[in-house]
């Protein structure tokens, strides 16, 4: 019996030899196919069209081709540039805060065990339940400057000694909205970490504890590495997923104060369905594709290298 | 093969006949009804819905060859919704809209002059002031339903708290800055000054007055920039600075405070009475005693002004029933069962007409609010240069007052850039 070295990759299994090959079986995707070029295909491309026009919903007439007149306008706009600058700020902050926290948590309930563990996981996952838009506004009366509950403690405890105006300050309204989505998305990583950390082997740890491994040195050198891989594909998935998101935003600030909150969503939200450009609104938005689909990419090649 | 007997084909043949003829009777009946589509927020919201109900119910009483059907759509998304119904050839009979919603329909083309529908008579008995506004082109393009100007509320008892006469409201804005200090200085839970500095249209049609009363007018060329301007943004900034405004909120928010006696001045419409009644549930009378309305303090420009927030029916160019529609309107909006049960029970609003239509509704609008928006208020509404820049712009205006408001941006870097991001 041959035996096979952990070095050799193992080979994948050859097809039968009296495999039979019905190519009517490849048409079987068609249907598929056709619904992915209406649902996906067509506003992709049609998107592509519109941002070489200018086009307003109230004119009554047709889209006018102006080439590249939308992305030339969008190179100087500067609401565009702080829109992106805001998008980056709040998708990366949120994503390695929450992941940070959703870490530590899992790695802090780790030992817990039986109904400890049980209530510990709902607590911690009740969040991830809530709806966004009441996660907004339950944030937004929460930071309310007369009346909201977070003021209220600060002022009690003598921390402050006038109300904060978390969401009408043009510095901190991000910040503050960052924690409501931190708050929201803490679950997720919770959640997918304590799964990988139940997942790495006892052998493995076991061994690391004979060697005498202090605590640290099991976190950093044992159990991060295993955790490495979904860690990053849950980062992607919610990169890709604050990248496009719309409801916090605009419950709690509506882009505001100024432009200090305003995300490409909610600026193409604007541009779309309050002034009806829609000529530029697509134009910024196949710039918001062409940035999603280098994370999907990545995404994609990530999950290929894991199989 | 099977036969009839003679009897049985002569009475197959008369019921036959009935059968058909009864058919026909009720096709052309159903032919007969009318169905008009009435896009409309007062359905939507609780508030509101059974008065629009019970008047829709009425009116079908009325008329019965014409059936309502009332679409409920929120008040923020009707425009949006009605654009895109209009884009897709699909619109309603008749919409409730307001504001610069208004003109951005009527910039579609797709609405229909209401001239040739409207009777001499109805025409006659309407406010000049009321539909002047709505003429697009020569064109009245929409219809008055609800008149509701903004004046400035003031709490009587926050006021007399704060050694305030509580019958000598400011009168300008340096009265207004004084008074204000005076009460955050005797109550500093009191917000002294309910405005509205949240970005969207209505938050600019709302804070147009102001801007005007300080002579500035951001949408003329190098408005933005000039000098009154930056006044009106630094009496903002200074509003924030002292604690005398609470930013972010939309008016709405601040209705049910000033019911709690938490709200000292608020720049709000006619129908803040009925809000206030519902929440603290207080008699007319004691109302009338607790609170007050009166014109907008004077500013540099030693003139007052108020704004026009009532709401406006239309009707689509592409209704096959447009008479039909225009009957609906004109009982909306004039007729004594509607005023009474909609317009003043629901929206505590103003009515479109010269007087009212009968003794009884002649009392019920005679009161001291009712009084001071028709005497004095109404006299000073200016509008806004509504149309396609309006909603692009108020974005560009807000963020900038919100600036103002909130940051340290010095207020002529402010200033310029609300000029460049108007494209002035």
């Amino acid at each position: 019996m041959s035996a096979t070295t952990l070095d050799q990759p193992v080979k994948p299994a050859p097809a039968r030899k009296n495999a039979e090959r019905a190519p009517w079986i490849d048409w079987m995707v068609l249907p598929t196919v056709v619904v992915l070029a209406v649902v996906i295909g067509y506003p992709v491309v049609y998107t592509l069209v519109l941002s070489a026009t200018k086009y307003n919903m109230l004119d009554m007439v047709p889209p006018r081709y102006i080439g590249g007149g939308n992305y030339q306008h969008l190179f100087t706009d500067p609401i565009f540039w702080t829109s992106l600058r805001n998008t980056a700020l709040y998708t990366f902050g949120s994503v390695i805060a929450s992941s940070l926290l959703g870490l530590t948590l899992a790695l802090l309930t780790e030992s817990l065990t039986g109904w400890r563990f049980r209530s510990v996981r709902a607590l911690l996952l009740t969040p991830w339940a809530v709806p966004f838009v009441v996660v907004a506004f339950l944030f937004r009366y929460m930071y309310l400057q007369n009346g909201g509950v977070i003021n209220a403690v600060l002022l009690d405890l003598g921390l402050i000694d006038k109300p904060v105006l978390w969401l009408n300050n043009s510095y901190l309204a991000l910040p503050a909205i960052m924690v409501a989505n931190i708050w929201a998305m803490m679950p997720f990583f919770f959640l997918l970490l304590s799964a990988a950390l139940a997942a790495i082997p006892n052998e493995v740890i076991e061994s690391a504890r004979i060697d005498k491994a202090g605590t640290w040195s099991m976190v950093f050198q044992i159990k991060l590495p295993f955790l490495r891989s979904a860690l990053f594909i849950s980062s992607l998935l919610m990169i890709i997923s604050n990248f496009n998101d719309f409801a916090k935003i605009w419950a709690m600030t509506q882009g505001g104060p100024g432009y200090s909150t305003t995300t490409l969503v909610v600026y193409v939200y604007r541009l779309a369905f309050e002034n009806f450009n829609f000529g530029y609104a697509s134009a910024i938005g196949v710039v918001w594709l062409i940035l999603l689909l280098i994370f999907a990419l990545v995404y994609l090649r990530a999950v290929r290298v894991q199989v | 093969m099977f036969r009839l007997s003679k009897m049985a084909r002569r009475s197959a043949f008369v019921a036959s006949t009935i059968l058909s003829l009864g058919i026909a009777v009720t096709v052309s009946h159903a032919a007969d009804k009318v169905t008009l589509t009435f896009a409309n927020w007062a359905d939507a919201e609780g508030a509101t819905r059974p008065g629009i109900q019970a008047v829709i119910k009425e009116f079908e009483k009325e008329n019965p060859d014409i059936t309502i059907n009332s679409q409920a759509i929120s008040f923020s998304e009707i425009a949006r919704q009605l654009v895109l119904r209009v884009r897709s050839g699909n619109p309603p009979d008749v919409a409730e809209i307001a504001g610069n919603d208004t003109f951005l329909l009527a910039q579609t083309g797709k609405l229909a002059p209401l001239d040739k529908l409207i009777d001499s008579k109805t025409m006659a008995e309407l406010a000049p002031a009321s539909y002047e506004g709505y003429k697009v082109d020569g064109k009245l393009i929409a219809f008055p339903w609800t008149l509701a100007a903004a004046g400035l509320w003031y709490d009587k008892a926050v006021m007399q708290k704060a050694g305030l006469d509580p019958n000598n409201p400011p009168k300008t804005i340096d009265e207004l800055m004084k008074d204000m200090a005076a009460i955050k200085k005797s109550q500093p839970d009191v917000i002294p000054l309910g405005l509205d500095t949240t970005n969207r249209a209505f938050s600019l049609q709302s804070n147009w007055p102001w801007m005007k009363t300080f002579g500035a007018d951001p949408f003329a060329k190098g408005g933005a920039k000039s000098e009154a301007m930056k006044k009106y943004l630094s009496w903002m900034r200074e509003l924030a600075k002292k604690g005398y405004i609470d930013p972010g909120r939309k008016i709405g928010e601040f209705r049910p405070l000033i019911a709690q006696d938490k709200v000292a001045f608020l720049w709000d419409q006619v129908l803040v009475q009925g809000v206030i009644q519902s929440t603290n549930k207080m008699s007319d009378a004691d109302f009338y005693k607790h609170y007050g309305v009166t014109t907008q303090p004077t500013g540099p420009s030693g003139k007052s002004y108020s704004f026009e927030g009532g709401h406006q029916l239309v009707i689509f160019s592409g209704s096959k029933h447009q008479k039909a529609a225009w009957k609906f309107v004109k009982f909306l909006a004039t007729s004594p069962y509607a005023i009474e049960h909609y317009t003043l029970s629901y929206e505590a609003s103003l009515t479109p007409l010269k007087k009212a239509p009968s003794d009884a509704l002649a009392k019920k609008l005679d009161t001291p609010v009712f009084n001071a928006f028709t005497s004095k208020i109404m006299p000073t509404v200016t509008t806004p240069p509504y149309g396609p820049k309006f909603a692009p712009g108020s974005t560009a205006i807000m963020a900038g007052v919100q600036q103002a408001v909130t940051g340290d941006t010095p207020i002529d870097q402010i200033a310029a850039s609300i000029e460049q991001n108007l494209g002035n």
